[in-house]
């Protein structure tokens, strides 16, 4: 290796397209991990001045998967600033209403609030299924990995994936499944 | 004025008015506004500002821990291992060096920085350090444990 050649990093500088996808990711976990690209927090330049972040562009987010009953419990604020003009919304509201919505405030809200912030979330682009406009898909060229695994739905399964499975006991002929 | 007694010298307040506050505006220069022009404003400010700059030394030195620590978490993501065992590891292994050195190479040397987190990798792996495994690769790095253990 020559002396040049040890310190060559191509790209430090340039901006990397990013692509994730939200399927079953509990999106506030995840919004601590995207949060790392969009800010350039995963770079060893990274300084908060020097606007290193990258784009990232999130799939699904219609199938994302929130933990407990947060669907039910989680709720958000929002005040139009007239007198009576507060407004309480679920999150399965919210999510009926705009599917992008849940996972855009998660991200919003893991970042400090500076100036910064509302450029950093421009960058972010955020789409409810796997519909992404072909000039945005030519950019990526990083998957950024899932939190968890999606597991298959049970239903998802073919009969003979379900028969060959190994099993521990064979319930007996006359055994009657309730 | 010539004071010859001790008991008048504590009357004395300082050198001549116009230095005592010429000193005092010296350092309200970059104000705005009355804060650097009139002295009863300008030298509240300058108390401000001092006691800022002294808190602020403290606070630049936290401000520096906490971008090289992230700068070296970036370094060290990228080599599959995590800061804790990296640092832990390292100093195990009699490597001290602090987090500004950790960081200036691994943005400047990436290639010695990737040799320190094999360094890491293999010590961490050696001592049965409990957020890594044999499954974590490692280049170059034989020692004793690798030999014995693999």
């Amino acid at each position: 290796m020559s002396a040049l050649k040890r310190v060559q990093q191509w790209a430090t500088f340039a901006r990397i397209w990013h692509i994730y996808d939200a399927t079953w990711q509990n999106p506030f976990k995840s919004a601590e991990v995207v949060k790392k690209f969009l800010m350039g927090l995963y770079k060893p330049i990274y300084h908060p001045l020097n606007d290193c972040g990258d784009h990232v562009i999130i799939i699904n987010s219609g199938e994302i998967a929130l933990p407990g009953d947060e669907w039910k419990k989680r709720v958000y604020f929002h005040h139009t600033g007239y007198p009576g003009g507060a407004s309480w919304t679920l999150a399965w509201e919210l999510h009926t209403k705009d599917p992008t919505m849940i996972l855009k405030k998660a991200i919003y809200n893991s970042m400090d609030g500076n100036l910064q912030r509302r450029h950093t979330m421009q960058r972010l682009h955020i789409f409810p299924d796997a519909n992404v406009p072909k000039s945005l898909l030519d950019n990526v060229s990083n998957q950024i990995r899932q939190l968890r695994p999606v597991p298959t739905r049970l239903d998802r399964y073919t009969a003979e994936e379900v028969a060959s499975y190994p099993k521990l006991i064979d319930y007996p002929k006359d055994y009657i499944i309730r | 004025m010539v004071f010859t007694t001790a008991v008048n010298f504590i009357r004395a307040r300082g050198p001549d008015e116009l230095w005592r506050k010429r000193r005092i505006f010296k350092l309200a220069a970059h104000f705005i506004g009355r804060k650097r022009n009139c002295y009863s404003i300008a030298v509240r400010y300058v108390h401000r500002a001092l006691v800022y700059a002294t808190k602020g030394r403290k606070l630049k030195k936290l401000d520096m821990k906490d971008l090289w620590e992230t700068r070296i978490i970036a370094g060290v993501n990228e080599h599959d291992i995590d800061y804790r065992t990296f640092r832990e590891s390292l100093y195990r292994s009699d490597i001290l060096l602090n987090r500004k050195v950790l960081a200036d190479l691994a943005a400047w040397e990436p290639y010695t920085f990737k040799a320190l987190t094999d360094v890491a990798k293999r010590r961490a792996i050696d001592d049965g350090l409990a957020s890594i495994n044999n499954e974590h690769k490692v280049d170059g790095i034989i020692t004793r444990g690798a030999l014995t253990k693999s």
